[in-house]
């Protein structure tokens, strides 16, 4: 991404001696994308309806009645008691900082996402809704915003009984339709094992016809209310979130992250072909399922938060290998963080753009904005790049 | 062993067999001594060569593929003593490379047995059977971007638990490896910047690196210039004279496997037409059976030297 970051340059030479591991070239990425992050974020911290100036707004975010205040930190990973504070903080710690935070996460989760199943499926089209996660998921967005929008649940507990509505279960219903959704991919493509062009044919089939179900829905919404919020989700947005979405994220985020940076090498062997990985000992369909089964944890915990959100996962795999080359072992880390460089970029777009440019004060989904960011960026590595997108 | 086999028409005396190439190679020790008492003692002798060479074969191995209703290999055996070298010849299509495929278990077999040192292979765990046998196929694809020490690496794949580095162990088997393929001066250069012959070694470097006993190489000089192809060859001679590694290798040129293998294995369709020691093999009869080509071979001390002169047609 920030290549050209001159923050990069200084503390690179210095800690290339370290280890052989962390290379020069990914120290690029680490600390380019961390000053888009950073950049990005004090935008979005400074900006919006409440206005403060630039200084308030640092103030705000090292106030350091927030910032050491352990009250505060399990208010907002543990969703406890909210401590007192003045307004400034209040706005920024509690509303907009939890969205660069949400932002952060998505992109890490996507990117990583992405960058996995560009390994299992062999494939550089691959992205993180390559195996119909991204379909199943819409279907169930769909399903229970129109046609089971009243519906409430029951649970009885021993004591009392909780009663939910179901639009209030969306996040987990779509990451969990999203879930179903690639194991129906992967029972398809089962016959004594699989290979990366079935899964990635019964994907896409799967994914059509998922997707015109999804489609043939929208008839049925009879207020804009619901199609829009349905568009929302469809195209991934992150308009409203605060710390409830980063503490429903962050334990699988985690999660799947760890296990994505410690298969590291499983994912460098799985590039030398199925027949090399086998010969050298490999259970191919174990690691393979496994693998993919950590990429739709990350995808779907994504969704959860922030819906779908495209491009990312495509773009930024290539982006990192394009800089720091094909080894897993950086191509994952330089995910984790220009994944939230782009997504943290394209929010920043996503909610102020509109106020900018039409003066208005409504959001766009960012989902749009990614592809409006990325994709150029991508085409001019493109154009830069003799070799792109070979993995 | 592979007596049993009934030897189809027109191959050569299984018999043959006993009398293999080994005396040209007389110097090579006890291997030698080894691999001959494990021929003649018909089934599967405990015997283990000094350098730890395995015992290999396949008994009335049928294998085929799932697509196909007719197996490419019907009920063939073939056993390899413990650090010799065999070639397997044959004209496309003969199930050569299906052969191998059956015995590094990478296609699963639809009847029949592959031993190492009398144990069944299939019984294997997946790591425990790439530490004992090495597989190098026809077509290895690698990203470009990966370094050729990198690669040479993942030979040590079987090795390492999920979570393990590379150990002390590991590093010297990757320095013994890039040092009997002679790849040391491509050691930092990025995979997709060799060319094929040097890529050839590069990949034959990570078999080397997972330190087998059975190593199996698919076509390891196809497509590669003379010089490469040498280098191939001196490499799989390496092997043969150090005799702690039992080799088994499909070659398409028939001149490479008179000259390199202690036992060469015809195949013609899926059936073996002749075994044994290359003089016995390599005949103007096999040649013309088998590779329905019309040649002329004369014994050199270098093997038999084949001359091919025309193609046979039989209508």
């Amino acid at each position: 991404m920030a290549s050209e970051s001159a923050s990069a340059t200084e503390p690179l030479s210095r800690r290339r001696r370290l280890t052989d591991w962390l290379s020069g070239s990914l120290w690029t990425v680490v600390f380019g994308s961390l000053a888009v992050v950073a950049v990005g974020g004090l935008v979005q911290v400074s900006f919006g309806a409440y206005s403060m100036t630039l200084v308030q707004a640092w103030q705000a975010v090292f106030n350091p009645d927030v910032v050491f205040n352990l009250q505060a930190w399990n208010a907002f990973l543990f969703g406890g008691q909210m401590p007192e504070m003045n307004q400034r903080s209040l706005v920024v710690w509690n509303i907009r900082l939890p969205r660069v935070a949400v932002a952060a996460l998505v992109g890490m989760n996507l990117a990583v996402s992405g960058a996995i199943f560009q390994a299992v499926t062999r494939n550089e089209l691959a992205s993180p809704f390559i195996l119909g996660v991204s379909s199943g998921a819409g279907l169930m967005i769909l399903l229970v915003l129109v046609v089971f929008s009243g519906v409430t649940l029951v649970i009885p507990l021993v004591v009392t009984e909780i009663t939910l509505g179901i639009s209030s279960l969306l996040p987990v219903i779509a990451a969990l339709g999203g879930i179903v959704a690639f194991l129906v991919v992967y029972a398809i493509a089962w016959k004594n094992g699989t290979s990366p062009v079935r899964l990635v044919l019964a994907g896409v089939i799967v994914g059509t016809v998922f997707s015109s179900l999804q489609t043939g829905l929208f008839f049925f919404a009879d207020d804009i209310g619901v199609v829009q919020s349905a568009i929302a989700w469809t195209t991934g947005s992150l308009t409203g979130v605060d710390w409830e979405q980063v503490r429903m994220a962050l334990p699988w985020t985690l999660v799947a992250l760890f296990l994505a940076l410690v298969s590291a090498r499983q994912l460098n062997v799985l590039l030398l072909g199925e027949d090399t990985a086998s010969s050298l000992g490999m259970n191919v369909e174990k690691v393979r399922f496994a693998l993919s089964g950590v990429a739709v944890l990350a995808a779907a915990a994504s969704i959860a938060v922030a819906g779908i959100v495209g491009f990312v996962g495509l773009i930024v795999p290539h982006m990192v290998r394009n800089i720091v080359g094909s080894d897993y072992r950086k191509l994952v880390v330089g995910c984790l963080f220009a994944g939230p460089a782009l997504m943290v970029a394209a929010d920043v777009g996503a909610r102020l753009g509109l106020s900018i440019l039409l003066g208005s004060d409504g959001q766009m989904p960012v989902g749009i904005v990614t592809g409006l960011l990325g994709g150029p960026y991508f085409l001019y590595l493109m154009r830069k790049q003799e070799r792109m997108g070979e993995i | 062993m592979a007596d049993e086999t009934p030897e189809p028409d027109g191959g050569v005396d299984a018999s043959l067999e006993r009398e293999d190439a080994r005396d040209r190679d007389g110097d090579t020790g006890g291997g030698t001594e080894g691999a001959t008492a494990a021929d003649v003692g018909g089934g599967i002798p405990p015997y283990r060569s000094n350098g730890g060479a395995s015992e290999f074969s396949g008994e009335d191995l049928v294998i085929g593929y799932p697509s196909a209703d007719e197996p490419v290999v019907d009920d063939e055996s073939i056993s390899v003593a413990p650090g010799e070298v065999t070639a397997l010849v044959g004209p496309n299509g003969s199930g050569k490379s299906t052969l191998l495929k059956g015995l590094a278990d990478q296609l699963s077999l639809d009847g029949g047995t592959v031993l190492i040192d009398g144990e069944e292979v299939h019984s294997f765990e997946t790591k425990e059977l790439a530490r004992r046998l090495g597989l190098l196929s026809q077509e290895n694809v690698a990203p470009d971007t990966i370094t050729v020490e990198k690669l040479v690496e993942h030979g040590r794949y079987p090795h390492r638990g999920f979570f393990d580095g590379l150990t002390d162990e590991d590093r010297a088997a990757v320095d013994r490896a890039i040092d009997l393929a002679g790849v040391d001066h491509l050691r930092g250069r990025d995979v997709g910047s060799l060319s094929g012959g040097q890529k050839q070694l590069v990949w034959i470097a990570m078999v080397l690196a997972q330190e087998t006993d059975v190593l199996l190489l698919d076509e390891p000089t196809t497509f590669l210039d003379m010089h490469h192809q040498l280098e191939v060859m001196e490499i799989v001679e390496t092997l043969r004279e150090a005799s702690d590694k039992t080799v088994v290798v499909v070659l398409h040129d028939l001149q490479q496997a008179a000259r390199l293998a202690d036992k060469v294995v015809a195949l013609q369709d899926g059936a073996v037409q002749g075994r044994g020691s290359p003089e016995a093999v390599v005949t103007e009869e096999l040649l013309a059976d088998v590779f329905e080509i019309e040649a002329e071979v004369v014994p050199t001390e270098r093997g038999p030297q084949i001359t091919p002169l025309r193609p046979l047609h039989d209508d």
